[in-house]
Formats: structure tokens, sequence, C-alpha cells
């Protein structure tokens, strides 16, 4: 008893009370979830064919990576080894069109943001564009590129590129003028506005607005795989529904999950909360 | 004898040319709103059309500006683009006032009880992040390709984003305003209508509008991969019969309705709700 009452305290110290509380309390419903999961294969409420076991999930990454023949194939993309390959392809493509949409659109939405007659017009194409959800832009896309790598990436590139644009172009908006006119009167450039007044004030704003594009860019990715891509979870999930392979779905629709909300909860959420805690409480002359 | 010209060059206005002029008039031609908005529409139809003139096989690539207009002519004397029209709202408003409906209920509920609330906090976080088009082979093989597929996709798409919000923002509530409406002999039916509600009005409203956004997103993927009538499925097999003018006339149309959708009717309700019910004192 006073070792399991020991452990229980170094656990409570490791993670905090409210913490462990919230972490278990959390857990319940998961574990329930689970539990009728498991029920389901047991009693057969609903046929495995609708829903699979807990088994039959788990066994399909071994099922999926079985030709895998080692490591290098595995990073090379080697159809042997499928799980791993959509997986890597489609979170490769969120970290390259991260890589390319992300500069851009913050360059372009600081741009719009200082000058007036640019914004006038970007502005209302920005409306337009981020009307037309990403997931619309799919069939044009397919015409100009063809199935495969571009349209994906075209489709991921266009949702991130007008989110961040607005978002950098609000932030830019919002901050003081006197902050700038300061800036300029004690003799800075241009670019040291740039660099010391925008940047930095538009920051929150831009961190809120990258979190925000990874989210939709995310799910118009696998919608993008899905109908106009050759690899990827989202083709993964489809072409295994259109097998009737079940397990394999939940597979993917599981990865699919657990990758968004581990890049939003320990990458973009932690980022945020920093920027704004850092930048975010600027005076704001009355 | 320099320093001299360049004081009066500072002192005496420049000569005004013709161009200066120009440049006044066209400067207040631009402050006008909807000129600007026509201007950038001229340029960007004439771009368009050199474009689609430039390149080879335009009716495939870039259809012109014009070819659009014809095919959506040739649709409209056909009926095929209202009836798609309606296709696509009527499914984006049974879908979405079911799912909120259904949400804002729920998330209510879940957050009568404080304990109860952190509990659900996180699966309906989860269920929030998986997005309704990455269900959507689980619903083909449900459902198989029907309108049922589409609606549920639907209505999972807007169900869990308000939902989550309307929880979150129960969540924000201070404990004491509860308790105080307990104390003061309020049921638990009272203490949901007078405090978590209004309390998590301005979280319902944004939430609303998460949520349609995201159902409308839902309905055109739904209507691609389920191949449903409506104006996902039109620009969908637009590509597939190579008539790409009517893929730029769904985009249009798909960009033009959330726009009046958004602008017009979202953004003030959420507006007007967050100034009357935001500026509670914590």
């Amino acid at each position: 008893m006073s070792t399991l009452s020991a452990v229980s305290i170094s656990i409570q110290r490791r993670f905090g009370r409210q913490r462990l509380r919230k972490i278990l309390l959390g857990s319940i419903p998961f574990l329930v979830m689970i539990g009728v999961w498991h029920a389901n294969t047991v009693f057969e409420w609903l046929p495995p064919v609708f829903i699979p076991s807990i088994g039959d999930v788990w066994e399909a990454i071994f099922f999926l990576q079985e030709d895998c023949a080692g490591f290098m194939p595995l990073i090379m993309l080697d159809n042997s080894c499928l799980m791993s390959t959509h997986v890597l392809s489609s979170v490769g493509r969120v970290i390259l069109a991260a890589i390319i949409g992300l500069p851009f659109g913050i360059a372009f939405g600081i741009l719009a943001g200082m000058n007036r007659t640019v914004s006038k017009f970007l502005e209302p194409v920005g409306v337009f564009a981020n009307s037309i959800s990403g997931i619309a832009w799919i069939p044009l896309a397919i015409v100009w590129f063809g199935v495969g790598w571009v349209t994906t990436l075209f489709i991921m590139l266009n949702t991130i590129f007008w989110l961040m644009f607005f978002n950098s172009m609000l932030g830019v908006r919002s901050v003081a003028r006197v902050y700038e006119q300061s800036v300029l009167t004690m003799g800075g450039s241009r670019w040291d506005v740039i660099r010391q007044v925008y940047l930095p004030g538009a920051m929150p704003s831009i961190i809120t607005g990258m979190r925000m594009s990874m989210g939709f860019g995310w799910r118009a990715l696998i919608a993008a795989e899905m109908i106009g891509g050759d690899s990827g979870l989202g083709f993964m999930i489809f072409t295994s529904a259109a097998e009737f392979k079940i397990e394999e779905v939940f597979l993917g629709v599981i990865v699919i999950a657990i990758i968004f909300m581990a890049t939003d909860r320990y990458l973009l959420a932690p980022l945020e909360k920093w920027t704004v805690e850092r930048w975010g409480l600027v005076w704001k002359p009355t | 004898m320099q320093k001299k010209s360049n004081v009066s060059s500072l002192t005496q206005p420049r000569q005004i040319t013709a161009f200066d002029r120009f440049m006044w008039q066209f400067n207040q031609l631009l402050k006008i709103d909807a000129m600007n908005l026509v201007i950038l529409v001229v340029v960007i139809l004439i771009g368009w059309s050199i474009i689609s003139e430039s390149i080879p096989n335009p009716a495939r690539y870039l259809p012109s500006p014009m070819a659009v207009v014809l095919s959506s002519v040739d649709m409209m004397v056909k009926g095929l683009l209202p009836s798609y029209f309606s296709d696509t709202l009527t499914r984006l408003v049974i879908g979405s006032a079911i799912g909120l409906a259904a949400g804002i209920p729920f998330g209510l509920l879940l957050g009568l009880n404080r304990t109860v609330a952190d509990m659900f906090h996180p699966m309906m976080n989860f269920f929030q992040s998986v997005s309704g088009i990455a269900i959507f082979p689980i619903v083909v093989i449900w459902y198989g390709n029907s309108d049922m597929t589409v609606l549920v996709v639907i209505l999972y798409t807007s169900f869990f984003p308000i939902a989550f919000n309307v929880l979150s923002g129960v969540r924000e509530i201070p404990i004491r305003y509860v308790n105080a409406a307990r104390t003061l002999g309020a049921s638990r039916y009272q203490v949901m209508k007078d405090v978590l509600f209004p309390g998590a009005m301005p979280h319902i409203a944004t939430g609303s509008r998460l949520s349609i956004g995201f159902a409308w997103r839902a309905v055109i993927a739904g209507e691609m991969l389920a191949g449903r009538q409506g104006l996902g499925w039109m620009i969908f097999t637009g590509q597939d019969t190579d008539s790409t003018a009517e893929v730029i006339l769904g985009m249009v149309m798909i960009g033009l309705t959330w726009i009046i959708l958004d602008h017009y009717l979202l953004r003030p309700i959420e507006a007007d709700t967050i100034e009357r019910w935001g500026l509670v004192q914590r």
C-alpha cells in the first residue's frame, strides 16, 4: 500500500495534480469507446464488414508493410512498403507545401498590409480564392497537372497561401501606425520598418494563420489525394474502401487523426501560445 | 546659388503636367470601392482571355470567359444549373441545420457538469480534428453511393465543430456564476437556460460559422466522391467529360455562393452576437 501511494505521489509530482486529473478523465471516453468497439466484435451487433475488429486493424499495419525489404526502400517510398510510403508522402507534401506556401503567403500578406493600393486589388482576389474552398480546385487541377503529386501539392498550396495571406494582412493592419512613423522618423529604412515593426506586430496573427492554414490544408490534402492523387493516406483509404478492406480504412483514418492532432497539439499550439505571450501584448496607443 | 534653387523647388509647386492631372483623376477613381472592383474584374477577364488565346487547346486547359458564359447560358436553358444549385444548397441547409440543432444542446448538456465537460473535451477535440472527408470512405462502405452518405458526412462535419466550440465556451464560464444561480435555487434547466446558454453565445456564433464552413466544403467533396448531383458533381463530371468551361463555371458559382453566405449572412450574425453577448464581465 505504501509503495502504491508513493508511486501515485511521484506520478502526481511528475504531471501535476490538475493535469493528471485531466489526462485520466479525458482517457475515460476513449477507453469506453474502445471497449464498445471490442464488444461489437465479440457480440457482432454490426458485422465485421462494417466495423472491423481492433486486432484486424492492428494486423493491417503489418499486412501493408509485409513486403518491405528494409530501411532503404522505406525511405525511397518503395511501393512494397505501402503503409510507410503513404504516410511519408502525405507528410512530405505537407512539409513541402508549408515550406513553399507559408513564406509566400506571409510576404504577400505583409505587402498587401503595408500598401493600400496593392491590398485594394489583392484583397477581393483573396476573398474570392478563399471562398472557392481548396476542394473545388481539384477538377481544374487534374485537368492542368494530371492525377498525381503536383495536383495534390497545388491544392494544399492554394489553401495555405490564401489563408496565410489574409491573416498576415490583417495582422499588419492591426499594428499601430505610430510605430512605423517613429521608426521612419528616426531614420529607419522601409526594410527596418518591415523587420522591426510589421513582422513582430503581425506575429500573433501570422502564427494563428499558420495553425489555421495547416488545419484546412491537411483536410484539403486528404480530399485531394482521394480524388486526384496516386499516393498518400487519402489515396490509401479511398482505394481500400473501393476494395472493401474496411480495416485498412479504419487504420488510415486513425493515422490521419493522430498525425494531425500531434502536429497541432505539440507543434503549432505551443508555438501559438509562445508567440502570443512573447509578441502579443504590445501596447496600443489609444 | 545652388542652395537658393533648392529652396525655391521646395516652396514653389512644380508645374502640373497632363500626366499629373491624369494620375490624380485615376487616383480619384480608385478611391471608389465599386470602381476598384470593376477595374479588377476587367483586368482579370482580359488577362484570362489573353492567356486562353495564347495556349494550345484552350477548350481543354483554360476556356475563355466567353466560353464559360456561353456554357452557363446553355446550362440555364437546359435547367441543369438551377437544379444542381438547389440540390447543393438543400443538402447544405438540411445537413447543417440538423448538425447545429443537435450539436448546440449536446455541447450544453456536456457542459452542465464540469467533470463531464473535462472528460469529453479531448474526445470531442479528437473527432473535430478527424475531418468529415477522411471518414468518407467508411461511410461509403456503410451506406454506398447514396444521398445518405453525403448527408452523414455533412452531419458529421457540422456536428463536431459546433459541439466542441460550445463545450469550450461552457468551460470558460466562471464556475461561480453557475454556483450563484444554484445557490439562489435554480434548477438544472434554469442554469442551462440563464447561465450556460448566454455565456456560450459568442462561441456558439463562432462555432456555427465554422461548422457551416466545414459543411460547405464537405458538401462539395461529398458530391464529387459519392457522385450525387450538385455543384461538386458538376465540376467533377465536367473534368471527366473534358468540358472545362463547366468546371470553371461551377467554381465561380461555389465561390460566389460562399461569399454571399459568409459575408452577408454569417459574419454579420456572428459580429452582432459577439457584440450583444460577448462582453460578459469575467
